[in-house]
């Protein structure tokens, strides 16, 4: 009986040593995101490359890889980050930096992978995942038939009276701000980020908010969890919100909520992958990787949520294969961030702007809030 | 007849102090070892942390090595206007040795926590030093200055010349909005910037106002519970641990929908005729729905170092006194409260001290005015990754603490605490 239960404590520790030798653990903002992950491109790669793929939920944000690296006990190998922590990690020797062309598979009609995607990579530590967008979206019983259809209407609060909902950081508000404010954007919202590379242009836009959260007909709710945005519309809480465009149609599609989205000055975001350097199976984690971010990988998670493959060609694979939404009956391309009818005019999300300036501009931000 | 002069002995001649003392000092060990694993644990997880963070909060030696020559160049520099030449020169030779070290990116990190826009200006000048364009036998300061425009402002520089001592406490500074200028005065940041100041005060305020809020509404339970009969206290006190057994987050956001404009207590109040359908008052994402949800959450925490205090203390003492001619009032105010104090105490000290350190709550339910200093630590700790500052704010809001023990201590005296 001894010498069972200690072959059984020699057998499942060498299990152990076995299993965590061939797992890439990858860090994700859990939910039904890492469900379509998982769903849409994990589970397909750890069964083509015979690698196990775990996933672990976090809350965003490099606190806890860095302590991982400083306390030298790495557990993650690949992490979902926003673009502004891929920056600061790569500078801080966090993640590896990428031979892109070499390291990422080519679309399958020969474009290499560094012309697929849909933006460059902000870092050389970066590859792209998921495109997703910061949109408005309203309560289509408050306005009487009436609709707002530009990123004017959200400011305008003689003609669409009532409450609105703000996202509690100064990221996002800033530009749109402007642009509601009637800046001529520019490519990819070129001309905004311009102007917020000076006083007046911050000062401009920080007044545009003050003065909508002033206002007798309008008013400012700050949210701070995605989900509160489509919560806000259908309580009647506010008559618009700003918001992720996977929570909104998560909330109409799914759920048949009485809200619609309006794309017009949206802001494009992106979410990026990072290999962590020295991670616990990064030669597996890297191949992972490739395979996750290929075609019809990217093109896969598109499946479970309404967020844009990074890469152009996974667009054609889901546009060739409608309805591909996992209902069977909802077209994604309408849905889709990058979709031509929703990037009219519309900004990328300056990840470098942020990376670089969030810090002061915070401050500014919470003490405009402040004097509220 | 002296002690020294006749010792008492023991029966094997040794003196008996001498022996006593060797058989409370072998107790003393013993004593020791039985707790040597709770001053270990509390070493390894309380001390050596809040050291750690103090170090943290005050050590820049990183940059100090990162710069030496530029350091050491511009000490005769007044700071003024833009350095000379020979200062340019020796931070070109030590970005150099940091870009072959590839640890540019680490020195971008730190200049841009000490002023925001260095991330792009420092990258800038890295990509014209890879490829050579920086020839070293013509004028450095004039090729430097053309790559960023922000190499020709002296703000910049000035940031530069600030991180150059080892130890520094600008991060105690920043949390009060002041900053060390380059005449070595302690200056304000520009005014619409300072917010750590509002934001210590808020919190205060918020831990404050919520302390006399669950001291007002547990008082009362607490009494109601020590003196009712024990079939309805046991239910009584269920409902008051029945919020200890729902998370944090469930109890918050039930209270959003109970509170908003188009809520449950709103459409109440309309219902029954008390504010019109177009004026419901807001009780939700402003400071009303911070004290509210927060009260309601940190309750339990005042209502039952209370409940061990009044439980022993006798009726008899109250009727004593209302026998010898007080009214209830007196009798209460005079007998009863007095010796209720310890746990008033217990209570007050872990309700505030809690309260102090909440953000999850404040930020779901509070509007814009749901920042506290919290935020901002778990902001620098996650986002910017400027550890230091969070430490220092840490540290300071530890320190608040202690000062409130102290003050009660001076007050009202820590032996009188009771928890139960």
């Amino acid at each position: 009986m001894k010498k069972l239960s200690k072959l059984l404590l020699a057998l499942s520790f060498a299990l152990s040593i076995t299993s965590s030798a061939f797992a890439v653990t990858v860090a994700s903002w859990g939910g039904a995101y890492t469900e379509s992950q998982r769903l849409g491109y994990g589970d397909p790669t750890a069964k083509k490359l015979g690698v196990e793929i775990n996933w672990v939920d976090y809350s965003g944000g490099l606190s806890e890889i860095k302590a991982q690296k400083e306390a030298g006990a790495i557990t993650w190998d690949i992490i979902d980050v926003y673009a502004k922590d891929i920056i600061n990690g790569c500078d801080e020797g966090i993640f590896v930096e990428f031979d892109f062309d070499k390291d990422f598979p080519a679309a399958p009609d020969g474009t290499p992978a560094s012309e697929d995607f849909f933006a460059p990579m902000p870092s050389d530590c970066a590859v792209g995942n998921i495109l997703y967008s910061w949109n408005y979206a309203f309560d289509t019983r408050a306005f009487d038939g009436k609709e707002p259809k530009t990123i004017k209407d959200f400011f305008n609060t003689k003609k669409f009276p009532g409450k609105r909902a703000l996202y509690t950081g100064a990221m996002t508000n800033l530009e749109i701000a402007l642009a509601g404010d009637g800046v001529y954007m520019g490519k990819g919202g070129s001309e905004i980020y311009k102007l917020l590379e000076t006083e007046a242009g911050i000062n401009r836009a920080m007044d545009k908010i003050k003065e909508l959260c002033n206002d007798e007909n309008g008013g400012c709710v700050f949210w701070s969890a995605g989900a509160q945005p489509p919560e806000f519309l259908v309580a009647q809480e506010v008559v618009m919100a700003t918001g992720w465009n996977g929570r909104f149609f998560n909330a109409e599609i799914t759920e048949g909520a009485p809200i619609k989205q309006v794309w017009d000055g949206q802001g494009l975001d992106y979410e990026y992958f990072g290999l962590v350097a020295g991670g616990p199976d990064e030669a597996n984690a890297k191949k992972a990787l490739a395979e996750m971010t290929s075609t019809e990988g990217l093109a896969g998670s598109a499946k479970y949520i309404a967020y844009a493959p990074y890469r152009i060609s996974s667009l054609e694979i889901i546009e060739a294969n409608e309805p591909w939404f996992k209902d069977g009956k909802t077209e994604m391309m309408p849905q889709m961030p990058t979709a031509p009818a929703n990037t009219k005019k519309y900004f990328l999300v300056n990840g470098e702007f942020w990376a670089e300036n969030d810090a002061e501009l915070s401050e500014k931000w919470e003490a405009m809030k402040a004097g509220l | 007849m002296s002690s020294e002069t006749k010792q008492i002995l023991t029966t094997d001649g040794i003196p008996l102090e001498i022996s006593l003392r060797k058989a409370e000092r072998k107790n003393k060990i013993k004593a020791f070892l039985l707790v040597s694993p709770l001053l270990l644990f509390l070493l390894i997880t309380y001390i050596f942390p809040i050291g750690e963070m103090f170090t943290r909060s005050i050590d820049d030696k990183m940059i100090t090595n990162m710069l030496p020559k530029t350091f050491k160049s511009m000490e005769t520099w007044d700071g003024k206007e833009l350095p000379p030449e020979e200062v340019f020169a020796s931070f070109l030779s030590d970005f150099k040795i940091l870009v072959d070290k590839k640890e540019h990116g680490k020195l971008a990190q730190r200049l841009n926590k000490e002023k925001n826009g260095f991330s792009s200006t420092v990258k800038k000048l890295f990509r014209q030093v890879k490829r050579n364009k920086i020839d070293e036998s013509k004028n450095i300061k004039e090729q430097i200055m053309k790559v960023h425009k922000r190499w020709r402002d002296v703000e910049y520089w000035r940031a530069i010349k600030r991180t150059a001592p080892p130890y520094t406490s600008a991060k105690y500074l920043k949390a009060i909005d002041m900053y060390l200028n380059e005449d070595n005065k302690i200056t304000q940041v520009s005014e619409d910037r300072r917010i750590h100041r509002i934001l210590w005060l808020r919190t205060v305020e918020v831990a404050f106002f919520v302390t006399v809020f669950c001291f007002l509404m547990g008082y009362p339970i607490a009494h109601l519970l020590a003196t009712l009969p024990m079939k309805y206290s046991n239910l009584l006190m269920i409902c008051v641990l029945l919020p200890f057994w729902t998370s944090l987050l469930v109890r918050t956001a039930s209270w959003m929908i109970l509170l908003q404009q188009q809520g449950v207590v709103n459409d109440f109040f309309v219902m029954i005729g008390l504010v019109a359908d177009d004026n419901r008052p807001e009780m939700m994402y402003n400071k009303v729905g911070t004290y509210v949800a927060m009260t309601q959450i940190l309750l339990p925490f005042m209502v039952l170092p209370l409940y061990s205090v009044m439980k022993t203390i006798s009726p008899s003492l109250m009727r004593a006194g209302k026998s010898l001619g007080g009214t209830p009032f007196v009798a209460f105010w005079k007998v009863y409260f007095p010796l209720t104090i310890p746990g008033i105490g217990a209570g007050c000290l872990l309700v505030f001290i809690l309260a102090i350190g909440y953000y999850i709550t404040p930020a779901l339910v509070g509007g814009s005015s749901g920042t506290l200093i919290s935020n901002r630590i778990a902001y620098h700790m996650k986002t910017t990754l400027d550890w230091s500052f969070a430490s220092a704010m840490g540290l300071m809001l530890l320190g608040g603490v202690l000062v409130i023990y102290w003050l009660y201590n001076k007050l009202v005296g820590v032996d009188n605490i009771k928890l139960g």
